[in-house]
């Protein structure tokens, strides 16, 4: 178990050190550009490696970039030059804002998406599991810049009960984020629907169930302790890899409703060419896919004792 | 006052426009326009107009004793750097700096150039010198006296090549090229005394008031140190308070009365209503801005485009501002790099064209026909050239000549920076080009990385925003070695001409020699511009006077909350 662990957290380490290589890497072929952007178009090419030159970047790229490791491991990502403030200064900010969306997101995906999987996958072809099996689809189906479209016109247009945007420009306000929490929801709780539902028939065809049930126990202590704990196998790791999903297929969302979380940071900076911005979300969210995959093993292993003894 | 201002007038010809007002030969707005630009006040012009043809021009409405003080407008509109104002190549930008720093000249949304730091102006004859005259009194927020020193510094900055402002360009004509390197001309900003300021140009100018309300040339503190962000020291009525890059920035009243108050202006005179302008960055998307507008987070927003109109049109709290503007997106070819660098392709490009279809099929007819010279039907200075019909037969022998016969693969990037339908634009491009064998690849790219490679890229679809004069636009885009030149174009022919235009007083005079240089751009066919967009910006109704500037530019000394 140990070895187990220390393997996987060694794998992290490894694909983290490979990541920042690359990063780094493809930055040495960009920083022009950089200084372009933050000159401004009508600058010269002097000025431009004049400020290259004042910023560091012309010293050799190995030490820079054992610099900026030994600045990360001490929580110095850098500095934003499109925001003008120290990276951690927005980069932990944004990362509490993507949290809360994503913890809205589980605190109520996981049940909903529970409970319909498992009363769909209960009675296979039956019609409540075919309504719910089509609805899932349907959700899973439409993107989420069409579904924020949809939600848009109708809460905010032709309602107006909800805000258009999300930026929180006044402090907190629970009415903003509640568009971008149900696009996600529908997006990502009707593939954890469609996963748990055919995971649970899996395991309601199975002979343990037909035994429980021929030997006469209750239909409800059937499904509870037998086919329940077998069944959430599946989607726990579903819903784990969505934490991954929160990182990356959040932009989306995020820049739909001017949300200021992680991935608008990241598109920004991605457009802008902000390295440092661009190299410590990079980290994050390479940290939390390992992170989620080391997790979802070891979740993995206690769920499913076979995994373990083997 | 009138005819005070008849027999003292500011400029020789002030009495020959009157005369030519009075006989017809000139519009009143076109009198309006040009005598103010020559130092007459803009009060002084709408009642002299009104006294010679007996049909009084209605001066912009003031907000009168009615406009409630206080409160706050929250403007949905991008939050980007704003670092040096000298440098600035997005209008947002300057808008964010607008109420901080001000401008020589102000042009209101009746695109009439008026006094604003500067009190008043006279020209010579031969537009080659121009004196301005700054109003004294007007403090810095440090506490300083705003001086012809300010003005100097301000010149010299925007003219050495070290700053790389875009301004190098639109007052080429004080800049001289020595060693291959363009440079300011000894002696041409002069400061006369603590209040006066005199330009020298090498060729008559007659838009350097209108120039002077370009959006990189506000005037920046004599000690400016190239970070008006971290220093936000101006003469205007606010000052920043916060600041924060794609979010939200701040601007606070300043703790100092307003200079301006006291001025009778319809644009920035008069008592400042509100307490605080708050930006707000929801994105670059024109439907988070109608949506933060319908969802009460904005008070107004920047601009919206046609996609938009049906949703902003049904929001039964807000009303919209439909801009009359030169703004547009061409799309330009580099006319030194291959296969552009030969005219009959260019030339064919264009003839295949069905310019109609684009303002049908983009706008519902709501914009206007282009004629691939970038002058707009609104500029005083425009000729209308006969319609360019669709030429597919010629356009393939064009082709063909060329050694293009068996047709020719060529690429667009599209930034959208003048919004989605920059894109549909070059869809129908490619499409119209398809009947001559031409395949046009349309390459699509995030708006901020198509301003890095702007004017590198061999076709480009840019955005250019309206500017009052033809003459200006031409000037800055398509003169020899101006830097916002994009296409790489360089014909003598051509600045000869623009130099001879930007000399010429009377409009129509001028437009007869400007018509020289579009049919020059036309027939040279350096860039294609099948279409005028029309622009929207909209504001709840509680935001009175929110204004409708052609360049969008932002001045909110007149507006008020009505709660």
């Amino acid at each position: 178990m140990l070895i187990f662990i220390a393997r996987r957290l060694g794998q992290m380490l490894l694909i983290m050190i490979v990541v920042t290589i690359i990063l780094f890497t493809i930055f040495e072929f960009n920083k022009m550009n950089v200084a372009g952007q933050v000159l401004g178009p009508y600058t010269t090419e002097e000025q431009r490696q004049l400020w290259l030159e004042q910023q560091g970047y012309m010293e050799p790229a190995v030490g820079r970039y054992f610099e900026w490791v030994w600045g990360v491991l001490q929580g110095d990502f850098g500095y934003s030059h499109q925001l003008r403030v120290p990276v951690n200064e927005v980069l932990w900010d944004r990362l509490r804002m993507t949290a809360i969306l994503g913890f809205w997101l589980f605190a109520l995906m996981i049940p909903l998406a529970l409970l319909f999987g498992v009363l769909s996958g209960i009675k296979e072809g039956s019609l409540r599991d075919r309504v719910i099996s089509i609805g899932a689809v349907g959700t899973t189906s439409v993107p989420e810049f069409a579904s924020a479209t949809f939600l848009t016109a109708i809460f905010v247009f032709w309602l107006g009960w909800l805000p258009g945007t999300s930026g929180m420009y006044d402090g907190w306000d629970t009415r903003q984020i509640i568009l971008p929490v149900l696009v996600l929801l529908l997006y990502g709780g009707g593939y954890v629907v469609r996963m748990t539902r055919a995971s649970m028939a899996e395991v309601m065809n199975s002979q343990y169930i037909r035994t429980a049930i021929l030997k006469g126990l209750p239909y409800r202590k059937v499904i509870l302790k037998h086919a329940l704990r077998n069944a959430l196998i599946a989607p726990f790791t579903v819903i784990m890899l969505q934490l991954n999903y929160l990182l990356s297929g959040v932009i989306v969302v995020e820049v739909f409703f001017a949300y200021r979380g992680f991935g608008t940071l990241l598109l920004d900076a991605a457009l802008f060419g902000d390295i440092f911005v661009i190299q410590a979300c990079t980290l994050v969210a390479v940290f939390v896919a390992v992170l989620s995959y080391f997790l979802s093993d070891i979740g993995y292993m206690f769920l499913n004792p076979r995994i373990r003894v083997s | 006052m009138n005819e005070d201002e008849l027999k003292r007038p500011k400029h020789p010809a002030i009495p020959k426009l009157a005369e030519d007002l009075r006989q017809g030969k000139m519009s009143r707005r076109d009198f309006l326009r040009t005598s103010t630009l020559l130092g007459m006040s803009a009060a002084a012009s709408y009642s002299l107009i009104g006294k010679i043809t007996g049909n009084p021009l209605v001066a912009p409405a003031h907000a009168g004793d009615n406009g409630k003080m206080g409160g706050r407008l929250r403007v949905a509109m991008q939050v980007q750097e704003m670092q040096d104002p000298a440098t600035f190549d997005w209008v947002e930008r300057s808008n964010l700096s607008r109420h901080i720093v001000e401008y020589l000249t102000c042009t209101g949304a009746d695109n009439v150039t008026r006094p604003y730091l500067a009190r008043e102006w006279e020209a010579s004859e031969d537009l080659r010198e121009w004196t301005f005259h700054l109003r004294q009194g007007i403090k810095w927020h440090n506490g300083d006296d705003f001086i012809a020193d300010d003005v100097v510094f301000n010149f010299e900055r925007w003219l050495d090549p070290a700053t790389g402002s875009p301004n190098m360009s639109l007052f080429s004509a004080m800049t001289e090229e020595v060693n291959g390197e363009r440079r300011m001309i000894d002696g041409a900003v002069e400061k006369v005394d603590d209040y006066t300021v005199k330009l020298r140009m090498r060729t008559g100018q007659l838009a350097i008031p209108e120039n002077l309300f370009n959006y990189p040339t506000a005037i920046v503190h004599r000690d400016f140190d190239g970070d008006l962000s971290a220093n936000p020291n101006g003469t205007g009525p606010y000052t920043l308070a916060e600041h924060r890059v794609g979010s939200r920035a701040v601007l606070q009243r300043a703790d100092r009365p307003y200079w301006g108050e006291d001025l009778d202006d319809p644009y920035i005179g008069g008592p400042i209503y509100l307490d605080e302008i708050v930006y707000i960055d929801v994105g670059e998307d024109g439907s988070s801005h109608v949506a933060a507008l319908q969802g009460g987070q904005a008070d107004a927003v920047y601009e919206f485009d046609i996609d938009n109109l049906r949703m902003a049109e049904d929001m039964d709290d807000a009303h919209i501002v439909t801009v009359d503007s030169a703004t547009c997106t061409v799309m330009r070819m580099h006319v030194n790099e291959p296969p552009f660098d030969d005219k009959r392709v260019r030339q064919a490009l264009l003839k295949a064209i069905d310019i109609p279809a684009y303002n049908r099929l983009m706008f519902n007819d709501e914009g206007e026909h282009g004629e691939h010279h970038h002058v707009h039907p609104i500029h005083p200075d425009y000729y209308q050239l006969p319609e360019m019909e669709q030429d597919i037969e010629g356009a393939r022998a064009l082709l063909e000549e060329a050694g293009y016969g068996d047709g020719l693969e060529i690429s667009i990037d599209v930034g959208n920076v003048g919004g989605p339908t920059d894109q549909q634009m070059a869809e129908l491009w490619a499409q119209h080009l398809r009947a001559i064998n031409v395949d046009l690849r349309i390459n699509m790219m995030p708006s901020s990385r198509y301003w890095e490679i702007w004017t590198e890229t061999p076709l480009g679809a840019t955005q250019w925003v309206h500017r009052p004069l033809g003459t200006m636009v031409l000037s800055l885009a398509y003169r020899s070695g101006a830097a916002w030149n994009e296409t790489n174009y360089a014909n003598p022919e051509f600045d000869e001409i623009m130099d001879q235009a930007e000399s010429i007083l009377d409009a129509d005079e001028r437009s007869e020699v400007l018509r020289q240089a579009m049919e020059i751009l036309q027939e040279d066919a350096v860039i294609c511009q099948p279409v005028w967009a029309p622009r929207f910006t909209a504001a709840k109704d509680y935001v009175k006077n929110f204004p409708g500037q052609p360049t969008l530019y932002h001045i909110f000394h007149k507006v008020w909350i009505d709660d």
